[in-house]
């Protein structure tokens, strides 16, 4: 559905993005994960055809995607990172002006617009001013600009940004029944829990490049760990630090403030071991934690630092 | 086409900037204007009080104590007289509560306290009794028989003295303050178009980016945006007019078709100006609008908005800012309309404001029709 290749992108002496390629089919979710400035927002703006690129090419539906072909664009609805309303207009009046830039018939857009707002659940809140709005439901309003036309394939710019966490997971699950209504989506964002929960397929970017491509499942077997153990409140010497690294599968140890911190290779039995040691040697532990590999796991084995920095 | 003008419509009527300085600070400036002239137009015509003192052991001139008597009871008040000795006179005049004393033997004399309005006015009235009565003298030396057509003449000066500009039309002094405030609000439409400006370019607001992205044609954005932006603030000059002619009661002596042509060019000059300033660079949004608030209002001031002697002294060493500053050639047009009369200079200004918006405009949309960006 969605074809790039070698795109290559420069302000000035920096490079935003660095031959990248993606190739994003029909029914996804595809997200686009990677910390600020990875060149998320950029392979988005020339994808939309509103930035000039330097070298590649970016085909959507199987056409050249560029700023006059009309077709392409009447398919696509974006939601922006920043909310892109007008103050003046209501909520209504929102939604019925973008759903106007698409939909020319007034009948038909009279019913888009109703299930939109519908779909965002704004009902109560058709005739209020974007400035009247909380955080979240300006988000919404955001959304429903960018999909009351039913496009064909909605991009979404980090569209939960500063929301508070009930409207971040209603605008989650409206993500998904857009999906299930069989839209395609591209959705950017540098929280790895979001893009975790709600993409099929997703491409870790780091200074303008794919650095990995797949399902969660298998960008996390792309990776050493396969288990990470925390203990608390735990007293531990140099020399049983030692032990714990040559204990079976364990391939780094961290103990920092009484916390250890054990990363292992994906095997059974990891966290039995570990605590059979400290039995074994009468040393007392508080809380334990075994977690399985995470997006950030993932992220901080293959650019060695951490998603969130 | 009919669905983004609708919308354009209400965007640009509720917005604060697109409202308040192109129409509604324009109309409060000119009810300020008019209260501040008002004033001044009270004060000039206040009634000047003057004592007659007869002088001792002279006959009184009794002409020009009719003159005088004839002076009081006219319709202008003037002046008020009253006679006094010379001693109650003189104390008056220290105390201020007359401005002169006319002392009045076989040639009457003038005595003031200071120098001001009054005191011009009965030093005037003095002057222009003795050069009467000299000129009288001199009809009935040399021609006796004409003695009393002259006279008949003479008492119908008033009515025949009125400061005409060389149109035929009456000029108002103050008249120049609101031509240039009518500029100025032309001028202020720059605020219409430079928020038009703003949501048509993506490397601008996310806005305009979002437009942007849509299959429809950013040719009918802009023409949207362009058409209504006349479109609103043709209306705002129309009201600002109307504002002016019926409810501060000022006389417009040009024809009104010609009076919409000018505001119409004037409004484009405004609006083209803001869509310009708007697209051509990367300023912040504050900035634009220090730049567009400077522009117009050092414009205006030149135009004669603050002083209206200002024109003129530009015309004296400067005449070309007055032939290239948009509020002096809109100001200029009025005046050609309704003083001056005078078509060649009416017609050269529109000219070289629709030239300069014809420019400012191409300028604009060659900027603004932009589709792809180095950077947003």
């Amino acid at each position: 559905m969605i074809k790039i290749e070698n795109l290559v992108k420069r302000y000035g002496k920096l490079l935003a993005l660095d031959h990248l390629n993606l190739e994003i089919e029909e029914g996804e979710i595809y997200g686009l994960l990677g910390p600020n400035g990875s060149g998320k927002t950029t392979a988005i703006s020339c994808m939309l055809a509103l930035l000039k690129y330097d070298k590649g090419t970016i085909s959507i539906f199987g056409e050249e995607m560029s700023p006059d072909n009309y077709g392409i664009k009447q398919q696509i609805g974006i939601v922006l990172q920043n909310v892109a309303v007008f103050d003046e207009l209501t909520v209504y009046e929102n939604i019925d002006y973008f759903c106007g830039l698409y939909v020319k018939n007034s009948q038909e857009r009279k019913k888009l617009v109703a299930e939109a707002i519908e779909f965002v659940g704004l009902e109560e809140y058709i005739k209020m001013r974007p400035k009247k709005l909380s955080g979240g439901l300006l988000r919404r309003l955001n959304i429903a600009c960018g999909i009351a036309h039913k496009p064909r394939l909605i991009i979404m710019d980090e569209p939960t940004v500063a929301v508070d966490p009930q409207s971040r997971n209603r605008i989650l699950e409206g993500i998904q029944e857009l999906n299930r209504q069989g839209s395609t989506i591209i959705y950017t964002s540098h929280y790895m829990e979001e893009v975790e929960q709600i993409c099929t397929k997703i491409a870790i970017m780091d200074h303008g490049r794919s650095i990995a491509v797949g399902t969660k499942e298998e960008l996390k077997s792309m990776i050493k760990t396969g288990e990470t153990v925390t203990i608390e409140a735990v007293v531990l010497g140099t020399d049983q630090i030692k032990d714990i690294r040559l204990l079976p599968h364990v391939f780094d140890v961290k103990y920092d403030e009484q916390v250890l911190t054990v990363r292992c290779t994906g095997a059974k039995h990891n966290l039995i071991r570990i605590l059979n040691y400290l039995q074994e040697n009468e040393i007392s532990f508080g809380r334990v934690f075994s977690e399985l590999p995470t997006l950030n796991d993932v992220f901080l084995e293959i650019t060695g630092k951490e998603l969130r920095d | 086409m009919l669905h983004l003008m609708k919308y354009d419509v209400k965007v640009k009527l509720h917005n604060f900037n697109m409202l308040f300085w192109p129409l509604v600070f324009p109309l409060l400036l000119a009810t300020f204007f008019y209260f501040a002239f008002g004033k001044i137009e009270e004060a000039d015509f206040e009634t000047v009080p003057v004592a007659i003192v007869e002088e001792q052991g002279q006959a009184a001139d009794k002409e020009f104590l009719e003159f005088l008597d004839t002076m009081e009871e006219d319709d202008s008040n003037l002046i008020h007289v009253e006679s006094m000795d010379e001693k109650k006179a003189v104390s008056e005049l220290k105390s201020k509560k007359i401005s002169g004393i006319y002392y009045v033997g076989e040639t009457p004399t003038l005595t003031v306290g200071g120098v001001g309005m009054g005191e011009s006015i009965l030093q005037s009235l003095l002057e222009s009794y003795l050069d009467g009565k000299q000129t009288m003298m001199k009809i009935a030396e040399n021609h006796p028989e004409g003695l009393q057509n002259a006279a008949a003449q003479m008492s119908d000066y008033q009515d025949m003295v009125e400061q005409v500009s060389l149109g035929g039309k009456t000029t108002d002094g103050n008249s120049q303050f609101f031509y240039a405030l009518i500029a100025m609000g032309c001028l202020y439409g720059c605020f219409i178009g430079f928020g038009s400006a703003l949501t048509l370019q993506a490397n601008l607001t996310a806005l305009a980016a979002r437009r942007c992205v849509t299959p429809t044609h950013k040719l009918k954005l802009i023409l949207s945006e362009m058409l209504t932006s006349f479109g609103i603030h043709f209306i705002n000059i129309i009201i600002l007019l109307l504002y002016l002619r019926y409810v501060l009661q000022m006389e417009f002596k040009g024809e009104m078709p010609q009076m919409l042509l000018v505001s119409f060019i004037g409004c484009m000059i405004g609006v083209s100006m803001g869509i310009f300033i708007s697209s051509i660079s990367k300023f912040g949004e504050g900035v634009k609008i220090g730049i567009l608030l400077g522009i117009s209002m050092v414009c205006s001031f030149l135009a004669g908005l603050m002083n209206s002697e200002m024109k003129f002294v530009v015309e004296r060493y400067c005449p070309i800012i007055n032939r290239i500053n948009p509020a002096a050639l809109i100001s200029d047009a009025f005046y050609c309309i309704n003083v001056y009369d005078d078509p060649a200079r009416f017609r050269r200004s529109l000219i070289i404001l629709t030239v300069m918006s014809v420019v400012l405009l191409l300028g604009s949309f060659l900027a603004v029709r932009r589709e792809r960006y180095d950077s947003i």
